[in-house]
């Protein structure tokens, strides 16, 4: 309902547009009818009319722009609320569970594991949100440091395999020789996790992720995460790489998330001198997504 | 026992309100999408009672769910549970049918405060719908059973006995053909079954009866599509007919 509100009112405003370019052009049409005599007036008036025109169009051009943009910070807003509040919710409910209830230990144990759970996404999401600050064209500078990539990969693997409760199996690393690169450990980390998380989060139920490290004419390393889960029509390939965008679909509500991830990646790599990008063979055939960041001389 | 629909994705909440609910003494099904909630409360044998209702969900949200649930007639005490506690979307829940809406994180005692009110109003609905005052026009009606062929309806055990098979039925539908029956033989429009059934008197979509009838056409009738007991009478509603000729 919402978005169908949003489309009538770009609507509305190009409609608004056009009608005051034609308005404008049927004066002008008029102030040529009766100035066609004198040339100075009538080159006065083409300026004029080129004025207002580009006036009008860079108008129209910017409110869409604007209302868009509202709409994906809207949409923002909504899946903040929905990461930040659910596990909230959940800690409260079993820490008022734990409270009221005769709970046997078993059961006791089990939400405590729950709650830790809960926790860990919470911080999860307000790292995210946080970092999008940092890593923001205008924010604070890199700490530069040779970093062993390998670790920083194995680190991240760790860390979403104990996440998502995976078997080793299902997260495959195919490690390069050894190589270091020139960065920013945190944001480093930040940007491979992301990746891992996202490659988990869109595999389904059954995960299969292989993480790829390369050596790339000794100038560039770069990070291959590779999924066999829900894949992403060529069209939005770039798109994903937005700030707040997530591809729109019944997955975007299935997989819970607030549209930052790809964005924290695609900041870090320009940070650095690298960059990120996505392949996919389309919906349904998986993806690839590279991280590709300088090496350390 | 009262059966409790708890219709959320996010597992650790499900299992949670699952685990309180049972801890309450009700019986709690827990459905992850709109899509098996749907499917689930159409099944109904037997009925729920309640439905704890998230918004977020994946597939159909909430609010579709509510609103189709409505539509197809089931007037199920939804108390809809969500992260979206903007007045807007407060107004959107209760608008699409909503009984109770509370936002996320909730207190638990209130939660269940709150589900249990729902229950027993339910509980006074259901004896008040039972002993409602017949309309002086309408013909004296207290039997327990009534039978008609080889069937028969037993009205106080919510039961339809056909041969030797027995079907439950909800509270609704015994309501429909209680009062179909009271008024046999004569044709029952849509909008008065609507007044006097459900008690609604605004201009509500009339089609949600249709439901019910195809529901108890399946039950009564030996063939469902060329329906003998169950008259439709066009243009107006529908007709009992116990003995058809």
């Amino acid at each position: 309902m919402i978005v169908a509100g949003r489309r009538k009112t770009i609507a509305f405003f190009i409609t608004l547009g056009a009608g005051l370019v034609l308005v404008t052009l049927l004066l002008y049409i008029g102030w040529v009818l009766l100035n066609w005599r004198h040339g100075i007036l009538l080159f006065l008036g083409i300026v004029l009319l080129a004025m207002i025109i580009s006036g009008v169009v860079l108008n129209t051009i910017f409110l869409v722009r604007e209302i868009r943009r509202n709409a994906q910070h809207d949409a923002f807003i909504n899946a903040v609320t929905h990461e930040l509040k659910t596990p909230v919710a959940s800690i409260r409910l079993y820490l008022e569970t734990l409270q009221t209830r005769a709970v046997d230990e078993d059961k006791r144990k089990e939400f405590y594991r729950i709650m830790l759970d809960d926790s860990d996404r919470l911080l999860g999401t307000i790292e995210q949100v946080l970092r999008t600050g940092r890593v923001g064209p205008s924010s604070r500078k890199l700490n530069l440091a040779p970093i062993a990539l390998s670790e920083v990969v194995e680190e991240s693997l760790a860390r979403v395999r104990n996440l998502h409760h995976l078997p080793a199996e299902s997260l495959q690393y195919e490690p390069c020789p050894p190589v270091s690169i020139l960065g920013d450990l945190d944001e480093v980390r930040a940007a491979v996790s992301n990746l891992l998380d996202n490659a988990v989060k869109y595999s389904g139920s059954e995960v299969k992720v292989t993480v790829r490290t390369e050596n790339i004419d000794g100038k560039y390393a770069a990070v291959r995460v590779r999924d066999e889960g829900a894949g992403i029509p060529q069209t939005e390939l770039k798109q994903v790489f937005k700030r707040f965008y997530r591809v729109p679909g019944p997955l975007a509500t299935r997989v819970k998330g607030t549209g930052l991830g790809l964005y924290i990646v695609r900041s870090v790599a320009k940070r650095h001198g690298g960059r990120a990008w996505a392949e996919s063979e389309g919906p349904g055939r998986g993806s690839t997504f590279v991280l590709q960041l300088p090496l350390a001389k | 026992m009262s059966r409790v629909l708890v219709v959320e994705d996010e597992q650790h909440l499900a299992e949670g309100l699952r685990f309180n609910l049972e801890a309450e003494g009700y019986q709690v099904h827990v459905a992850e999408t709109g899509e098996a909630a749907l499917e689930c409360l159409k099944a109904e044998s037997p009925a729920f009672d309640v439905v704890v209702l998230d918004v977020m969900l994946p597939g159909k949200d909430g609010f579709s769910v509510i609103a189709e649930m409505r539509h197809a007639g089931q007037f199920i005490p939804t108390l809809m549970l969500t992260a979206r506690g903007h007045p807007d979307d407060v107004l959107k829940g209760f608008a699409a049918g909503a009984d109770d809406y509370r936002a996320k994180p909730f207190d638990l005692t209130i939660l269940i405060a709150r589900i249990r009110g729902l229950l027993r109003r339910r509980e006074w609905l259901r004896s008040s719908v039972n002993h409602q005052t017949i309309p002086a026009s309408a013909p004296q009606d207290s039997r327990e059973r009534f039978t008609f062929g080889d069937k028969s309806v037993e009205f106080e055990a919510l039961e339809l006995r056909v041969r030797d098979q027995v079907f439950p039925v909800t509270l609704m539908e015994m309501n429909v053909l209680r009062y179909l029956i009271r008024y046999e033989g004569k044709p029952v429009s849509r909008k008065k079954m609507l007044e006097e059934v459900w008690g609604l008197h605004e201009d509500t979509d009339t089609r949600a009866i249709d439901n019910f009838i195809v529901r108890l056409r399946r039950y009564i009738e030996d063939d469902p599509t060329r329906p003998r007991h169950l008259v439709t009478v066009r243009g107006v509603g529908y007709r009992f007919v116990a003995s058809p000729g």
